[in-house]
């Protein structure tokens, strides 16, 4: 008994040690060497292991900074991101998807960054991105990549399948997906449509890419209301159903882990995800694949997509040396992206798109020049939960086959409620 | 009752350090987190004074109301096979059997494995291209099943590795019980030939009424507050339809920090937790009389 | 002997029940000891064709894994000392002290037992930022102090003591606190450990309030941490496995260890004192 006792008092002590010694550490290492920077990442799985790989090479590259990464998952990174910003406590830098920096520069959380960036840093910038992050005339990031949703097709089962063209119209996409699962057994398409570690993103990521080749939108120009309550939208939405249903070329109740791993081990032929799948895919032994910019399924070429960009929020004593570093690593960041490109996400700078690094890599040329048909995000604070509810409207569409005119009636009811909230 | 009654003071005094805590971090935020339900604020911006805008649109929201009835579902599907279950355990290890101690360890110990770790082995478990369960399946001649990814198994799904996390939990409660009920009780009924079963539904169950309803006053506020294996095994999919009332309270402040209305959704979670408990504390309170 | 064979039937079906209950937790460290390819593939073998303890490394080498599993133990045992510290006088005064609104504050402490967490994270998350205690072990114990159900459990066993005790301690011209200290706690001690364990494995296993009061990752607890670890390693179940093994295996050995205690502590959950 009394054993225990002083088992439980020193467990105690140590305990309390080791809260009040956690900060004392902090304040160690503050006092010499190099700034130290603090960095949350989203990045997961495949994409992860060569950002952690760039911090690394960024921390040997010079010995002026020390950057640390935390990663957190992609679930929660918002959560504790917006917790952090409200609370005062993020970190020096922070990485966030461009369609989601309408959520935090209204509210004076992030640093604009006009007055600490050279014009020599912004004019090595492309164009389209670096406006994106630009909100009543002020930069309030810098963009590290474009991701939009490609197609990828396995190479085996195509020519199994006699298909020699990669298709690029709806029609031949399903007439290439039938004679791949007639002559090899195998599914003609892996559209993910349904929950598993993430909600059914693609279906939604592929409904906008449709629903905007077709020359919609959306929601209203003034983003007062759903827009895609229409035959643009009907087509899009017949179009995803159909693949699953009537022509059952493409597995129901897939999710988007179980998808990728069926490409990996070449159980389909067309697979849908953005560019960041490209390094994981290049990384599977016996699997040969193309990959190409999303056709122009329904007429022109539009493909959704989004971008991480580098935010610095704004500290209660912001600390100018700090900021100083924090630009520097992102100006490291963003001209050392082709070696992001690995993972397959395009950069965003001249110098970067031009250099031989990374034209080297394989397909992601193509990619780069599709850049210039993607489709902006609505910039409305009520985005992120539209995306997210439309992706389980979309999901509930498609592998129930519910009458598409019912499902789409449903949707924009829905988008409409979320944007009154807003 | 005590010479110089010092009753008040000394149980001010005693009441004080937890009173002190429990203000501090129970009452004050409750009452802040009322406060906050009568704004709209996305927690970054200032808050704007919306009265009861937040509660009206409650009503009229169907996320909020399917969230409400998986919830039901989820309480519905749990609470009765678990009390079963922690039952036929107790007396399995109340037995003669030799392997009771085994038997008690064995039912018991995924209880104490936190909920991340529980939820990740079933979700692995029931995955339906790897998974074990599918795999065999497979092996038999039989298709996979969809265990995670179909709206019609979802939420059983979820319900079976509650099952299996929590039922020992009812089990050491009805074992408690049982072991409570002399022995006398049993030896009569054996010598005027009562055999095995009637004796279960006869004695057993009827002097377990205590027992029962506390069991399922614990079970139904816990499984009434379900987040945590929904969250890591589902995510609240396919298509919504696992998604429960804490998740979607989670979801709207903390995905979407719409903090007013996630604050107005979790009092009514609270007073329809607090409606069903003190019905229940009504039935307890007969019993006692 | 018809008997025998009844009673070898039911040892069977015992076993059997055993293996399945058992089998999950088999299964999880069979997957932990497969590489990653003879996981996600279409050829099923259930033993490993090549065991290996390379997830193990993975897990201890890319994580703070074993940082976490400290902090949880450290989380777990202070919140488990002052949860009983701030409960037992308490849970006395309600069963013995007749003083004036007893009854009120009991009742207000019990409805803090139904009160979903979730209203007060928001509330608490600003309070703790203010006091500039958020991301700290701090921040993810206070919360958790307050445990109703401890003071439900202990007033029922103290009120089962009999009044003649603390009458002939008084007379004796013992006070309050020495006739606590002297004689309930002593003969509390079964409640007392019921409560401990309780506020232990309650506090073990919460998962929403660390999530979000703590974003560094060297100060997770193992149930955030194990989250997060599961989260970022995707598909990767052999390496998803061989982390919930490290987050269970001290919970495993404490369990073994306490396995007496643990569960008759629990059953006097269910027991009038």
């Amino acid at each position: 008994m009394r054993k225990r006792l002083i088992a439980i008092i020193a467990l105690i002590v140590l305990g309390s040690m080791m809260i009040f010694a956690s900060p004392a550490k902090e304040k160690s290492a503050e006092t010499s060497g190099p700034i130290e920077l603090k960095f949350w990442s989203l990045f997961t799985g495949g994409d992860g292991e060569f950002f952690n790989a760039m911090i690394d090479e960024f921390n040997a590259s010079q010995n002026e900074i020390h950057m640390t990464n935390d990663m957190v998952r992609f679930d929660d990174y918002y959560t504790r991101l917006t917790t952090a910003l409200a609370a005062g406590t993020a970190p020096d830098v922070i990485v966030l998807h461009q369609a989601r920096l309408i959520n935090y520069v209204p509210s004076g959380t992030l640093l604009a960054l006009d007055e600490y960036i050279s014009d020599d840093m912004l004019s090595d910038f492309q164009s389209a991105p670096l406006e994106a992050c630009r909100m009543d005339g002020q930069l309030y990031a810098i963009p590290f990549d474009v991701h939009p949703i490609v197609m990828y097709s396995n190479k085996a089962l195509l020519e199994e399948a006699g298909v020699s063209e990669i298709p690029q119209t709806a029609e031949e996409f399903l007439a290439a997906a039938e004679a791949v699962k007639e002559k090899t057994g195998q599914w003609g398409s892996l559209i993910d449509n349904t929950t598993g570690t993430y909600k059914a993103y693609t279906l939604t990521r592929l409904f906008v890419s449709l629903v905007n080749q077709q020359g919609g939108s959306m929601l209203t120009d003034d983003l007062s209301a759903a827009a895609f309550n229409n035959e643009y939208g009907y087509n899009a939405l017949v179009n995803l159903q159909m693949l699953v249903n009537e022509a059952g070329v493409n597995p129901n109740e897939l999710d988007y882990d179980a998808a990728m791993n069926m490409f990996k081990l070449g159980e389909g032929a067309f697979y849908f995800n953005g560019v960041w799948a490209t390094g994981t895919l290049e990384q599977t032994e016996g699997l040969e694949f193309i990959a190409s910019p999303l056709p122009p399924f329904m007429g022109k070429s539009a493909a959704w997509t989004d971008s991480h960009t580098f935010a610095i929020p704004v500290q209660k004593n912001q600390d100018p040396v700090k900021v100083e570093a924090a630009i520097k690593f992102i100006d490291w960041m963003t001209a050392n992206a082709h070696l992001w490109a690995k993972a397959g996400n395009i950069p965003t700078r001249t110098s970067v798109l031009e250099g031989a690094a990374f034209n080297e890599l394989p397909y992601r040329a193509d990619y780069a020049a599709a850049v210039s048909s993607v489709i902006p995000n609505p910039p409305t604070a009520a985005w992120g939960e539209i995306y997210e509810t439309l992706s389980d409207l979309l999901e509930s569409a498609v592998t129930k086959n519910e009458d598409p005119a019912t499902a789409l009636n449903n949707m924009e009811n829905t988008v409409n409620e979320i944007i009154s909230h807003y | 009752m005590i010479p110089g009654n010092k009753d008040t003071r000394d149980g001010i005094l005693f009441s004080l350090p937890f009173m002190i805590v429990f203000a501090l971090f129970m009452i004050y935020p409750l009452v802040f987190g009322f406060y906050i339900s009568f704004f709209q604020w996305n927690i970054l911006g200032t808050p704007k004074f919306i009265a009861l805008q937040n509660y009206l649109d409650l009503l009229k929201d169907e996320r909020f109301w399917s969230s409400l009835w998986h919830t039901l579902q989820f309480v519905l599907m749990t609470t009765p096979v678990l009390l079963i279950l922690g039952f036929i355990m107790a007396l399995l290890v109340t037995g003669k059997s030799p392997l009771k101690g085994i038997m008690e360890t064995c039912f018991f110990v995924p209880y104490i494995f936190s909920m991340t770790v529980v939820a990740t082995l079933w979700a692995w478990i029931m995955q339906k291209d790897f998974g074990i369960i599918n795999q065999i399946l497979r092996i038999l001649g039989k298709d996979g099943v969809s265990w995670l990814t179909s709206e019609k198994n979802a939420m059983w799904s979820i319900s079976i590795a509650t099952y299996w996390w929590t039922a020992g939990f009812n089990m050491v409660l009805f074992t408690a019980g049982i072991k409570q009920i002399s022995k006398e009780i049993y030896e009569s009924a054996t010598v005027d030939g009562a055999g095995p079963l009637q004796q279960i539904f006869h004695i057993t169950i009827p002097l377990l009424k205590p027992t029962t309803i506390l069991c399922l006053i614990l079970q139904v506020i816990a499984s009434f507050n379900v987040f945590g294996q929904v969250y890591v095994m589902t995510g609240g999919g396919p298509a919504g339809s696992t998604r429960v009332l804490v998740q979607y309270i989670y979801e709207t402040g903390f995905n979407y920090f719409r903090m007013g209305y996630s604050a107005a959704m979790s009092y009514v979670l609270f007073l329809i937790i607090m409606v069903i408990s003190v019905v229940q504390y009504a039935i307890l309170g007969r019993r006692n009389d | 002997m018809k008997k025998h064979s009844k009673n070898v039937i039911f040892r069977i079906l015992e076993i059997f029940i055993i293996a399945i209950w058992i089998f999950p937790l088999v299964w999880m460290v069979i997957t932990s000891l497969k590489y990653e390819n003879e996981v996600v593939t279409r050829v099923f073998t259930f033993l490993p064709q090549n065991p290996t303890l390379h997830n193990y490394q993975e897990a201890f080498g890319s994580t703070y894994i074993l940082q976490w599993l400290i902090n949880s133990l450290v989380i777990s045992v202070v919140t488990m000392v002052f949860t009983f510290l701030l409960d037992a006088p308490i849970a006395y005064a309600f069963a013995k002290i007749r003083f004036p609104g007893r009854n009120i504050l009991f009742w207000v402490v019990m409805a803090g037992m139904m009160v979903p967490f979730q209203v007060l994270i928001v509330p608490l998350y600003l309070q703790f930022t203010s006091y500039g205690i958020i991301n700290t072990l701090l921040s993810a114990i206070l919360p958790r102090l307050a445990l109703p159900i401890g003071i439900f459990i202990l007033r029922q066993f103290y009120e089962g003591i009999p009044t003649a005790l603390e009458e002939a301690a008084f007379i004796d011209g013992a006070g309050r606190l020495r006739t606590f200290v002297k004689i309930i706690l002593p003969l509390g001690k079964a409640a007392a450990t019921t409560v401990i364990i309780l506020a232990f494995i309650n506090a073990w296993n919460d998962f929403l309030w660390p999530l979000i009061a703590i974003s560094d990752s060297v100060n997770y607890t193992i149930t955030v941490g194990i989250a997060n670890f599961q989260g970022t390693h995707g598909t990767e179940y052999a390496m998803i496995m061989a982390g919930a093994v490290i987050a269970s295996l001290p919970e495993l050995v404490f369990f073994l260890i306490f396995r007496r205690k643990i569960i008759d502590g629990i059953a006097m959950t269910g027991l009038k004192g």
